[in-house]
């Protein structure tokens, strides 16, 4: 019914069809150039996602930035401890306070922290650490005792071998960092040149990214359209036949980018490789109407004839293996990841776009070629000589997989016990650094910081404590209240605040002032303004000793890690002024022995230049604390690693009452949205699994050729992540993104070589015969088919990111292992079933699906 | 009807009169200087208050503080002696720091940590650095000195002088320059503007209230804001008195273990 409209349509009205496949694609063209790029790995998990909710929660609550470090590194002896450096360095600090973008009152550096030091005994001395850089040498040595002396600057400004310093800049937004990197880089460039300079952190790798990602797009999509041009024009040499497949992809890709863009979603690094999916996948079906059109027309005939055979003898294959990939495609909506889901849905649009494309443009492109063209058409068959190398290839596989079919079985056998095993092996890991190459500048940053530094990953720890303070305050007052007669209720509720602190702030005032004001009352009063008091000096829990004595030893044992490189919070902050105040022997770097003394410790570290720095790491009412990691590893399996050590020292030393334990920082989140993938990926090959299993079964009315469809693209599936699993190649995004698109896209071969195998073999009844004529025609189509797809995607190996590179030789890897694995298992498999009537269903009067 | 009138004219003579219109207008930025350092630092020969203050941060939470503070005049413009006693938050309580201001060489600071028992002098160093954890500075509390800038007159107003302030050691200070306006009729600096080096504003203090106590305009609210970060301070002062006849043996050491009580509670009304 919609095959023959749709037929209909195209043979009858080829200009409609041309004029609104124009338009369409025009309307799709103009959503284009509003592309928006989000390269921010953050978006792979939902906004709504609660990791995520929080992990900017937290970033509020710590006013935490993304921020860009540049190392400063010099080898010579006294490293950046000499006078030319630290002018270089300051010269460089002072122009990037100034820059946009910069949250400058943040910025960290030599010449923008405080010194806290001991200036003759019992004096202790707050100053700028670097205001100016010294003359003398004895000046600069000075600063790096200073450095070494502050555990919070110590390893982090200055690395531990005196031969880098850092600037870490905070930024406002981690969109902005390409712009700010390159300012950077260019203020650097005005510089004598006595140091090396690094630019790094995560914000600038995946802005970085996203430019690079642009740059990716123009070149490989477009290249990837020559290949395939290139190639088809190798199979047909025929420009006239191989403009409408490239009508059809060019069609499709610029309608699903434009829907893509249209519907407001941004580009993230799967959707920029829609392209380069859509390309091939949409050649191949217009290559089978071309090439059997070209067989079965004969010049001086009604095209439309032998085109309406053509396409009524196609439809029901090239809707199934269009289906097919269509829902391998779509499985990735199980996934919950948005720019995977994206991805997946865009593609599987693009795919049954592709398809009815196909049907509608390719007949209409036949119908309006003048005869005279029609008549070189004919010439350019694709059927290929049974002597040339592919063929002979083929026709060995067939006699090779009838005969030795047992041993076949058991190679594929251990072939998937050994994937197996591999698949068991596969480490899951992912580090967007490492999305760039091993000689891109970034990547060289990244070792070389962390070759000097602890590290410039960070994951930040977060320690709340819980529990209602206001019910409890406000009970004990108005009881106090009542038996002084006194009404309190209206003056709670007047002075009401979200926040207990300012609620008792106010309170505390409102009482002040009525202690004054109503002498009748004096005494209720400041009782009540005692209560008050007292119940705001208890909230401020991370200042008691229990408190931050569980952190100073949560800090302690990670910091004996080998993860983490460093860990700076309250602890260390309370020790290190805790040890100025008390005269600054190394004795007294120890936590302040009362919650008055921590609160008068922090008051004097408040009066120094930079007060604010204390609320990045405790919140003003103490009631939420973070300790910042800094690992030197940006790999998701190291962050997982230090996961797994809080959890077991919060096993063996279980955290105080009330205390809440929770992760945020980039690192992290990395973690989290890979470990949603994971399992997401999972539910996507399970989804899209069955789904094309009863598509299978739906397709051939059977359920043993069903399962039997199924077999080639399972083993190819597990021997290429066994094979993963083996090298030890990370699981990674790209990695698990392939699993459920190389079911929709392998089991196109195996519907292919099953139908013609079946219609074959109810035509002639003889297995042995059967074989030799699928290994002459199908087994070259198929090969043909992978050979074209596998190519189309080559052009990602030259790609200049990582992720792309993996697809492009991954999809290439499976495309070849499937199209084998179909046409030497699949034979062996029904050679060792005996009832092959059974299998094929062959009952006398039983009508034929298919004809060929 | 006619009483009306007179009382209409009263007024507007009132006006007329209280408001110095005939009065010269000081062209020497020096006296201008001075008559305003002395207006907001040196009021009586001695006086106390009680400033509460407001810590916001850019994302409005607020944080209280609560001090009482003492001062006594060496002379006018030279030496002077403070001494804050904290009262709130009361996990500081009693925290109390000592300060000997000298016109001509470094102030001398001590601090009292009661939690911890300790007696510190602090460095004087930098004396623009944050006031405990407010926007404002040591120095916005105690005054700059005036001798430690170049000042320039460079507008006469109505109401005001705008004097335009450049350190004399830019490399002592954090600002590249400042603006003051003073305000004629009380010769209090109301509005302060600070820029950077690149000539960026950054920070303003400004007077949001005074109040006439014992015949001496005096600030009664103030607020300093940092135009960077957003964050910003408001310090309130109450029960003001002046001359209390209070001895220099009150600032000494032996006060910060045993604040002056006596000068701390809080006076009578007037």
């Amino acid at each position: 019914m919609l095959q023959s409209t749709l037929m209909n349509l195209s043979m009858n009205r080829p200009k409609w069809v041309f004029i609104g496949v124009l338009l369409l694609t025009a309307l799709a063209g103009f959503q284009i150039p509003s592309i928006q790029v989000d390269t921010d790995p953050e978006n792979m998990l939902p906004h709504d996602n609660p990791a995520r909710v929080f992990h900017d929660e937290v970033k509020q609550r710590f006013g935490l930035h993304d921020m860009i470090v540049v190392g400063v590194v010099n080898n010579s002896e006294q490293g950046v401890f000499n006078r030319e450096s630290l002018s270089e360095l300051k010269q460089l600090s002072d122009s990037i306070v100034h820059m946009e973008g910069v949250v400058s009152q943040d910025m960290m550096s030599l010449d923008r922290v405080d010194n806290i030091s001991q200036e003759g005994p019992g004096t202790i001395r707050f100053e700028w650490m670097m205001k100016q850089v010294p003359q003398d040498q004895a000046g600069i040595d000075l600063i790096r005792e200073s450095v070494e002396r502050l555990p919070l600057l110590n390893n982090t400004l200055v690395s531990g071998d005196g031969e880098a310093a850092g600037i870490y800049i905070p930024i406002t937004k981690k969109s902005e960092s390409y712009r700010i990197s390159g300012e950077i880089q260019a203020e650097i460039e005005k510089l004598s040149g006595n140091n090396q300079y690094y630019i790094s952190g995560l914000p600038v790798a995946e802005d970085t990214f996203g430019v690079e990602m642009f740059i990716q797009m123009a070149i490989s999509a477009p290249l990837a359209g020559l290949m395939i041009f290139i190639l088809m024009w190798v199979f047909f040499r025929s420009f006239l036949l191989i403009t409408a497949p490239m009508l059809v992809a060019m069609g499709s890709v610029i309608i699903t980018m434009g829907l893509l863009i249209g519907q407001g979603y941004t580009v993230h690094i799967m959707s920029s490789m829609i392209p380069i999916f859509l390309m091939p996948i949409a050649v191949v079906d217009s290559v089978h109407i071309l090439s059997e059109f070209a067989d079965r027309y004969r010049p001086g005939d009604d095209p439309k004839k032998a085109l309406s055979e053509v396409l009524t003898h196609l439809f029901t294959p090239m809707l199934f293996t269009s289906v097919t990939s269509a829902v391998g495609f779509a499985s990735l909506a199980f996934t919950p990841i948005p720019p995977v889901q994206i991805f997946g849905l865009h593609v599987a649009f693009g795919i049954m776009l592709a398809f009815l494309l196909t049907i509608i443009l390719v007949p209409a492109y036949i119908v309006s070629l003048s005869s005279k063209r029609m008549a070189q058409l004919q010439n350019h068959s694709i059927e290929e000589d049974d002597s040339s190398f592919l063929g002979r290839l083929l026709i060995f596989t067939g006699r090779f997989s009838i005969a030795r079919a047992k041993t076949l079985l058991v190679v594929f056998t251990l072939i998937v016990v050994g994937s197996a095993y591999g698949v068991a092996q596969i480490q899951i890991n992912d580090n967007p650094v490492r999305w760039f190459k091993p000689d891109h500048p970034l990547r060289v940053a990244d070792r070389v910081m962390n070759h000097h530094f602890p590290g410039t990953y960070n994951a930040f720890l977060v320690l709340d404590k819980t529990g209602d303070l206001k019910n409890g305050l406000d009970q004990q007052l108005v009881f106090r209240a009542s038996q002084a007669g006194v009404a309190l209720q209206q003056t709670l509720t007047s002075v009401e605040n979200e926040s207990f602190t300012e609620y008792t702030n106010a309170l505390i005032n409102e009482f002040d002032q009525l202690s004054y004001d109503d002498t009748a009352n004096e005494d209720l009063w400041l009782e009540l303004l005692d209560l008050t008091e007292k119940a705001q000096v208890d909230s401020k829990y991370f200042l008691t000793p229990q408190a931050i004595t569980y952190l100073d030893e949560l800090q302690s044992y990670l910091d004996s890690s080998e993860y983490i490189g460093k860990s700076n919070g309250l602890p260390t902050l309370l020790k290190t002024v805790y040890r100025e105040l008390q005269g600054g022997e190394a004795e007294y770097y120890r936590l302040p022995p009362s919650a008055t003394a921590a609160a008068q410790t922090v008051l004097s570290f408040q009066g120094s230049h930079r007060p604010d720095d204390l609320w990045h790491m405790v919140t003003p009412d103490y009631r939420s604390t973070t300790l910042w990691l800094q690992l030197s590893s940006g790999d998701n399996q190291d962050m997982s690693q230090v996961l797994t050590l809080v959890d077991e020292y919060v096993k063996a030393h279980p955290l105080p009452e009330g205390v809440e334990l929770n992760w945020a920082g980039l690192t992290y989140i990395n973690v989290v949205w890979q470990d949603e993938m994971v399992n997401g990926m999972l539910n996507s090959l399970m989804g899209a699994f069955v789904m094309v299993l009863v598509m299978m079964m739906l397709l051939f009315r059977s359920v043993k050729i069903g399962l039997l469809s199924m077999l080639p693209l399972t083993v190819t599936i597990l021997f290429i992540y066994g094979l993963i699993g083996l090298v030890g190649k990370d699981y990674d995004m790209p990695i698990a993104v392939l699993s459920a698109l190389t079911l929709g896209l392998s089991v196109d071969f195996a519907i292919h070589f099953l139908e013609r195998t079946r219609a074959i073999y109810r035509e002639c009844g003889d297995w042995e015969q059967t074989v030799a004529e699928v290994y002459k025609g199908p087994s070259r189509a198929i090969s043909r088919n992978a050979v074209v797809i596998a190519i189309g995607f080559t052009p990602l190996l030259f790609a200049p990111l990582v992720p792309y590179i993996t697809v492009g030789f991954f999809l290439a890897t499976i495309m070849a292992v499937s199209a084998a694995v179909t046409v030497m298992l699949l034979p062996a498999v029904m050679q060792l079933i005996s009832n092959k009537d059974a299998l094929f269903g062959v009952k006398p009067g039983l009508k034929e699906m298919h004809h060929d | 009807m006619i009483k009306q009138l007179i009382s209409i004219l009263s007024i507007t003579l009132t006006m007329v009169f209280t408001t110095p219109v005939w009065a010269e207008d000081l062209t020497d930025v020096e006296t201008i200087i001075n008559q305003a350092t002395l207006a907001a630092y040196y009021r009586g020969e001695d006086g106390r208050s009680e400033a509460r203050m407001l810590i916001e941060d850019a994302q409005g939470r607020k944080q209280q503080r609560q001090f009482t503070i003492l001062r006594r005049d060496h002379e006018d413009g030279g030496d002077q002696q403070f001494l804050v006693a904290f009262s709130r938050p009361a996990d500081v309580r009693d925290t109390v720091f000592l300060v000997e201001k000298h016109a001509k060489t470094d102030d001398d600071r001590w601090l009292y940590l009661p939690g911890l028992d300790l007696v510190k002098r602090i460095s004087a160093g930098d004396k623009r650095t944050s006031f405990v954890g407010s926007n404002y500075f040591y120095e916005d509390v105690s005054g700059r000195n005036p001798d430690e800038d170049n000042h320039q007159l460079i507008e006469t107003t109505e109401e005001h002088y705008l004097v335009e302030n450049t350190p004399k050691d830019a490399n002592s200070v954090e600002f590249g320059r400042y603006q003051v306006w003073i305000e004629k009729i009380s010769m209090l600096p109301v509005k302060i503007e600070y820029y950077d080096s690149s000539d960026k504003l950054y920070r303003r203090v400004e007077v949001l209230a005074t109040e006439d106590v014992q015949g001496i305009p005096t600030v009664t609210k103030s607020r300093v804001s940092d135009l960077i970060s957003g964050a910003s301070t408001t310090m309130e002062f109450r029960f003001i008195r002046y001359d209390l006849g209070m001895e220099s043996s009150v600032f000494t050491e032996r006060s910060l273990r045993n604040p002056p009580r006596q000068w701390l509670k809080r006076p009578q009304p007037l």
